[in-house]
């Protein structure tokens, strides 16, 4: 064998908002797998403790609430002081909400979505920048959704959200371009984690089961690749993260099994597979 | 280390069209083919000319890794398209990577026009067009690769599916003024190629994606004069000309599994190109012109 395999993020120190579960915490591991050291930034203290500990020496936790501006300029400081450098920072942590209809909006509610969704990537990006104009680069990835590409199937503030940071991943890329600054954004489908049940609210073991059962008949199906899965975002993030990227920036990398790229109404399926579901309950 | 890592594409059989090289700068084919190679799989380098096909393999062979055999045909040609997809599944036994690269700016473009000055008068708009290098440019760049992947997808889904990768161009995201009309709308035509086999063999196991290159350096610019490459790293926000390589490095990702659940996309590797909108760059070679 003439070919030397080297991890793919050798030497690069890289922080994972939201790295405790999920897409986050598959990050994390398939990071640390290929070299890199990784800061993960959670609000639960415990479990990101535990699972640094899990993970060897090279995983740090910090405990952070990524809507608070504190919090954020805390965790860009504990990594400079930990591991003296940020060459990868992907904006992770989100929360999603369900359908509630327009005129049952409340100004809490738009706040919390647009700061937990939006702000937690502008505060990353705003502590991260200056150290990564110091060190003559970096990769910043944003964690979007195909609901800010389609308009159903979620939530309709989410969706606002999410097209927001898909926007400004490209306002960014182009601004930060000159610093060799490279901003990308990774949209999934609904992809097989507690978020996608309903985020925050915790919903019953008997719902979620039910909704991953027809969530992955869905993706079967009718798109035929199964469902996604936090390792299908992992690798993405990877490949973004590396060097292998270089010269991309500005993307909104779908990840979805194909899901946007043709006219299918999303609430059309859905129905549908609930019928199939019903057929499959009635026997 | 503990870690084990792994070639990316251990096992996998791949066709990369146009993978020939035919100067030391090489094209996105040969990078492509080489780095899919470098991951472990087996390549079958398609070109029309013997000569810089076996340039191809030989880069390969040299490296002894991954695994390199030649077909020499006229991707344009159906017969000769169906012929390539049978040689690589009767050489390895299977097909599960079909990377559709060809491509050509037309032959006006390419020979004449821009290799002296660059000058809106010398573009082809919609009243220039010339029937023959409209047709050429479809056949090119959108018919072969309908006609590769038409043959490519059952012998593909006989294994569980594959992945189909086109290479398009930035021209194909936002007209440009460089190229042929031709260019630009069949580059384009090839997006929805991409969408439409995604959509409808998605439940083979087929994924279809497109990586959309933008101003690279490479043997298909090696002709531009420096004056021109200054102006378009200028326009790319990162400010650099993006290299073979670089496409290459994407279409080892949409080939590996890693990227299993990606399908239907148009992916840039553009220095931010289109994410900075077009628009601003056009101004800027109007500018430049009326200098």
């Amino acid at each position: 064998m003439s070919i030397n395999l080297k991890p793919r993020l050798e030497g690069k120190v890289c922080i994972v908002t939201g790295g405790n579960s999920g897409m986050g915490a598959s990050t994390v591991e398939l990071f640390l797998k290929e070299g890199a050291r990784v800061v993960i930034a959670a609000r639960g203290e415990e479990a990101g403790q535990a699972l640094a500990k899990r993970l060897g020496e090279n995983a740090i936790f910090h405990r952070t609430d990524v809507s608070v501006e504190t919090d954020v300029k805390a965790l860009v400081e504990a990594t400079m002081a930990e591991c003296g450098r940020v060459d990868v920072l992907f904006n992770n942590a989100g929360i999603a909400q369900g359908y509630v209809p327009v005129e049952e909006f409340t100004m809490e509610d738009f706040d919390t979505l647009f700061k937990a969704n939006l702000a937690s990537c502008f505060l990353g990006i705003k502590y991260a920048v200056p150290i990564m104009k110091q060190q003559g680069g970096g990769s910043i990835i944003n964690n979007g959704s195909v609901a800010g590409v389609i308009t159903e199937g979620s939530g309709p503030l989410y969706s606002g959200t999410k097209a927001a940071v898909i926007h400004m991943t490209k306002v960014w890329a182009t601004e930060l371009a000159e610093h060799r600054i490279r901003v990308n954004c990774i949209s999934p489908g609904a992809i097989i984690t507690p978020i996608f049940w309903g985020g925050h609210q915790t919903q019953s073991d008997e719902e979620n089961s039910l909704r991953t059962q027809r969530l992955t008949e869905f993706y079967d199906d009718d798109l035929g690749l199964g469902a996604g899965t936090p390792e299908d975002i992992a690798y993405a993030a990877l490949y973004l993260a590396s060097d292998e990227s270089r010269h991309t920036t500005g993307l909104n990398m779908r990840v979805d099994a194909g899901l946007t790229c043709h006219n299918r109404p999303w609430r059309d399926i859905i129905s549908r597979s609930e019928k199939r579901n019903k057929q499959i309950e009635g026997g | 280390m503990s870690i084990n890592l792994k070639p990316r594409l251990e096992g996998k059989v791949c066709i990369v069209t146009g993978a020939g090289m035919h100067d030391d700068l090489g094209g996105t084919g040969m990078a492509t083919a080489v780095s899919l190679a470098r991951e472990g799989a087996k390549v079958l380098v398609a070109d029309i000319s013997e000569k810089n096909a076996t340039n191809t393999v030989q880069v390969i062979r040299n490296e002894n890794f991954g695994q390199a055999e030649l077909f020499i045909g006229d991707a344009t040609s159906e017969e000769e398209s169906k012929a390539m997809i049978e040689n690589a599944e009767n050489q390895f036994g299977r097909l599960d990577v079909l990377v559709n690269n060809l491509g050509y700016g037309g032959p006006t473009r390419r020979r004449n026009k821009l290799k002296q000055s660059y000058s809106l008068d010398e573009s082809r708009g919609i009243t220039e067009i010339d029937k023959q290098n409209w047709a050429a440019a479809f056949d090119m760049n959108l018919n072969s690769a309908m006609l590769a992947s038409r043959h490519a997808i059952p012998i593909m889904a006989k294994t569980g599916g594959g992945s189909i990768i086109n290479v398009s161009s930035c021209d194909a995201i936002s007209s440009s003024l460089n190229y042929d009309a031709s260019y630009a709308v069949s580059k384009g035509a090839l997006h929805m190629l991409t969408r439409s086999t995604a959509a409808w063999h998605g439940r083979q196991g087929i994924r279809a994606n497109c990586i959309a290159p933008g101003h690279l350096h490479s043997s298909f610019s090696n002709h531009f004069d420096p004056d021109l490459r200054e102006r378009r790293k200028q326009i790319v926000p990162l400010g650099t000309e993006g290299t073979p390589w670089d496409v290459a490095m994407a279409a080892v990702f949409l080939a590996s599994d890693e990227s299993r659940w990606i399908s239907g996309i148009i992916m840039p590797v553009d220095g931010g190109l289109f994410a900075a909108q077009p628009i601003l760059a056009h101004d800027f070679i109007t500018k430049q012109k009326t200098k």
